[in-house]
């Protein structure tokens, strides 16, 4: 049977798995907006490092960072290992959002947001940045599937029809039951992950005959690769910042991750969570980055770097059937942060715009229902960006610097987070301006192209951002009660739980 | 020095780092030893430091 066969088979395969793993999570949903959208938070350590996992890592590893690492080298590895050293930041968030989530009964950080700033429009405005911005990241998760799935059939699966498989798989996997459903098939779907990558790494590096000469090919072969910057001017540090600052702040600034900061059950759970994370994201980081070194060494020239793993996967050098699964353990690598994406969008949407402006008398079941509808409406958005970027050629639209250029929008909430826990004297204006002129900065230096002293534009955004929020913050009048109540409990219940 | 202010100065040293081994210590160093390890030693050590802060957390439920 052809290899376009297997394909197909092992797409099905796996979308039968998730659909089951989706189906027994439905099982145990109860009712409410707190339990379809955090699982009541209520989520043992394992599953929520798992599904933190899942969603922080998508196709863009194991295809987007792979083809970085293949055009620019070492570069790729800094830059991505800079987002798991941003993770240390945990230490002191996770405990913050975790106290303040179960006391308050925040359902998004968004509107934590406006609680804390007293104010409905800081988490609308946060919210919108979010529905902007988090489109082209989950659209450049389809077109990691579609790419995928057109490479190892030999082009005989048509990247569209990559794309709509992974559309309807988020779909489902969103709505069958809410933050279960996705937190089971995302654990799933990264043990997944984890194991077919390593798996065919090893079969690579063997083949290249074992690390030691892999690393000996490789100096000798791309020595050029192996600094900063390239001599083809690759990774100026300009170019670092402004890839980096949006991926060092992701944990907070990208919702779909910071609302995995509410549903741990326990103290325990959230250790757990954040050290079985840390584990993960090291691996999986260093096989993604040896994964697109391994294909500089074996399909060099190539055009479009994102191609690399399909490019790879194809080589008769990898068995078939390892290459199906390992199409797989990407493909799920995508649809577990596209459906995050989904889930968190419709919370906010549901929660933020129409209960926060649109409709603040609606019912419980009644925002429920809004969200529900939203999660099928995104995707599709995203489906449309995704068609519309698969034909755009170039660095700028390849799969890491575009999902770079998302967060660098998603940047923009980061001093407006800060200030809710760590200073008094923030206010609601000042939240609200930084928030809208950073991101147009964004938007507008994204768009045109234009790099004013050789900076990017996240860059540029948050130094804006920045100056904004503590300038507008020191002139207007911060909600003094509600600052001193929420700092002042998370003080007391910091102390008690050891945090720092 | 409270623990949280040296947390952030921990933090503060980690990204500088980040930016100055590399590009002005290793940059002629076009071997695995140079950036490559440099980059997943700086990593590991951010890491092991969160874990000594996370193992320190106490459950609050009580």
């Amino acid at each position: 049977m052809s290899a376009t066969f297997w394909v197909w088979f092992g797409i099905a395969a796996y979308i039968a798995v998730g659909l089951g793993i989706a189906l027994m999570a439905r099982r145990k949903l109860g009712v409410g907006v707190s339990e379809f959208f955090l699982a009541n938070r209520r989520v043992g350590g394992f599953i929520s490092a798992l599904t933190y996992s899942a969603t922080t890592y998508s196709a863009f590893m194991m295809v987007g960072l792979a083809g970085l690492t293949y055009l620019t080298g070492v570069g790729a590895l800094g830059f991505e290992l800079t987002y798991l050293c941003g993770m240390f930041m945990m230490v002191f968030f996770l405990p913050r959002f975790w106290l303040v989530g179960k006391k308050y009964g925040y359902i998004s950080p968004t509107e934590l947001l406006s609680d804390r700033y007293q104010n409905k429009g800081v988490g609308a405005t946060t919210a919108i940045l979010a529905l902007v911005f988090l489109v082209p990241y989950g659209a450049v998760q389809l077109m990691g599937v579609g790419y995928l799935m057109n490479g190892i059939s030999g082009g005989a699966i048509p990247v569209v029809a990559g794309i709509i498989i992974a559309v309807v798989c988020a779909i489902a996997w969103s709505s069958i039951a809410g933050l279960r459903s996705v937190a089971w098939t995302d654990a799933f779907q990264a043990l997944i992950m984890i194991v077919t990558s390593a798996a065919v790494l090893g079969v690579v590096i063997a083949a290249l005959g074992g690390f030691g000469a892999f690393f000996s090919k490789l100096e000798a072969a791309s020595p050029g690769l192996l600094t900063v910057p390239t001599a083809k001017g690759a990774w100026n540090i300009n170019m670092f910042i402004g890839l980096a600052l949006p991926w060092l702040f992701f944990l907070i600034s990208n919702p779909q991750v910071s609302q995995r900061l509410f549903i741990p059950k326990s103290v325990t759970a959230m250790k757990q969570m954040l050290g079985g994370f840390l584990i993960f994201g090291f691996i999986y980081t260093l096989i993604s980055v040896l994964w697109g070194f391994s294909a500089t060494l074996l399909v060099p020239g190539l055009e479009n770097a994102d191609l690399a793993t399909p490019k790879l996967l194809s080589l008769t050098m990898i068995p078939t059937g390892l290459a199906i699964v390992v199409m797989i353990g990407i493909t799920a690598a995508a649809i577990s942060t596209i459906d995050s994406i989904l889930l968190t969008l419709s919370s906010v949407w549901a929660r933020d715009i129409h209960r926060g402006l649109i409709n603040p008398k609606v019912s419980e079941k009644g925002e429920l229902r809004v969200g529900q509808w939203v999660i099928p409406i995104m995707a599709i958005i995203a489906f449309l960006f995704a068609l519309w970027v698969a034909e755009k050629p170039g660095l700028d639209y390849m799969i890491a610097p575009l999902s770079s250029a998302a967060s660098a929008g998603l940047l923009m909430a980061v001093p407006a987070i800060f200030g809710a826990f760590f200073w008094k004297r923030a206010t609601a204006p000042g939240a609200m301006v930084s928030c809208i002129t950073g991101a147009v900065v964004v938007l507008v230096l994204q768009l045109t192209g234009w790099r004013p002293m050789g900076w990017w534009p996240g860059t540029w955004g948050f130094i804006v951002c920045v100056i904004l929020f503590i300038g507008v913050s020191l002139s207007t009048r911060p909600p003094k009660e509600k600052a001193e109540e929420f700092i002042g409990y998370l003080r007391g219940a910091l102390k008690k739980g050891n945090f720092i | 020095m409270t623990k949280s202010a040296w947390g952030w100065t921990w933090f503060g040293f980690l990204l500088a780092l980040d930016i100055a081994i590399p590009w002005f210590v290793l940059t002629r160093v076009e071997r695995l030893s140079g950036a490559f390890l440099f980059w997943t030693i700086w990593a590991a050590a951010a890491i092991i430091s969160a874990f000594i802060i996370l193992l320190k957390w106490r459950g609050v439920e009580k």
